[in-house]
């Protein structure tokens, strides 16, 4: 290779690199592997397998200077999203995640319930959209769910709750506008866990609905 | 809760929100659910499904699975490039 194209080379990949991280953000682009111009990357101290194998030159796909890029940029920009072993030992302001309070939400198709609890299960507030004076209909819409959340979340600042573990179960209305409500009303959210009950092996269910 | 209590707590289904980005966290999770196909299981449970019923919705995903993994590997014999060879059987 000589310098010209090792310059050109360069600078495609000086440009271009920002954009596909973003489309990745974007998610406009699939994780598996892209083909795109790159240069090598070489790394003399190579710690494991994978920059190893980054490390290494890459092939030439057919025309000279597009080459195959695995990408599991996604995976790398999601690593610390998913709780591991370590994670109830992590701090969220001097407190241990497995120690932090719980809020459970019930969300409902008629109504979504709120209950912020101590990591042990105490009851510390509870909350539901009827209680917010959202009466029939009204009580199962994702305002009336937000309006809980800032309710409950008072309640709970009053009791020396600040982050919270949040737990949801079911798919109704409120079930993603209460957790931005609890954050709106200034609570941090550690994390959020789905405790939809799912079974695949059910009783039988009441009989369908005639429309 | 047949599955939940079998499942070590605020591991299994449970993501975790970073600089406070809350709508992301709620999505991803949300998307993993459905990618597995846990939205669609509770939601099929909600009321009894009949046997005529749950034939008809398993032939109709049979049909489908094999129309789109046709349509797939279509598109992507289209959408290939790079070839060593650009017309491959005219050289």
């Amino acid at each position: 290779m000589n310098f010209p194209t090792l310059f050109r080379q360069f600078r495609v990949l000086t440009t271009a690199l920002p954009m596909r991280q973003s489309a990745l953000e974007a998610g406009r682009i699939s994780q598996q592997s892209c083909c795109f111009p790159v240069v090598e990357n070489r790394r003399w101290k190579s710690e494991d397998r994978r920059v190893l194998i980054q490390s290494m030159p890459i092939k030439d796909m057919g025309t000279q200077g597009e080459k195959q890029l695995d990408v599991d940029l996604v995976n790398i920009s999601k690593e610390n999203v998913y709780p591991d072993a370590d994670t109830p030992n992590m701090l969220f302001d001097g407190v241990r995640f497995a120690d932090l309070p719980i809020c459970h939400i019930k969300a409902s198709k008629n109504n979504t319930i709120m209950q912020v609890t101590n990591s042990l299960g105490v009851l510390i507030a509870y909350r539901s959209c009827g209680m917010d004076g959202f009466k029939n209909t009204r009580k199962g819409t994702n305002i009336a769910a937000q309006t809980t959340a800032v309710a409950i979340s008072g309640v709970a600042k009053g009791k020396g709750v600040t982050t919270v573990r949040v737990k949801v179960q079911g798919l109704g209305p409120g079930r993603m506008s209460a957790v931005k409500g609890l954050q709106m009303a200034g609570i941090k959210v550690a994390s959020v866990t789905d405790n939809t009950p799912i079974s695949f092996t059910p009783p039988r269910p009441r009989k369908a609905r005639r429309l | 809760m047949p599955n939940a209590a079998r499942h070590v707590k605020f591991i299994s289904r449970t993501v975790l929100v970073r600089n406070d980005n809350v709508d992301e966290a709620m999505r991803l999770l949300n998307r993993l659910m459905g990618r597995e196909g846990l939205l669609d299981q509770y939601r099929r449970t909600r009321y009894y499904e009949k046997p005529y019923q749950v034939r008809r919705r398993v032939n109709y995903e049979k049909c489908q699975a094999i129309y789109n993994e046709d349509m797939q590997r279509k598109i992507q014999f289209i959408m290939r490039k790079n070839r060593v060879d650009p017309f491959p059987g005219c050289s």
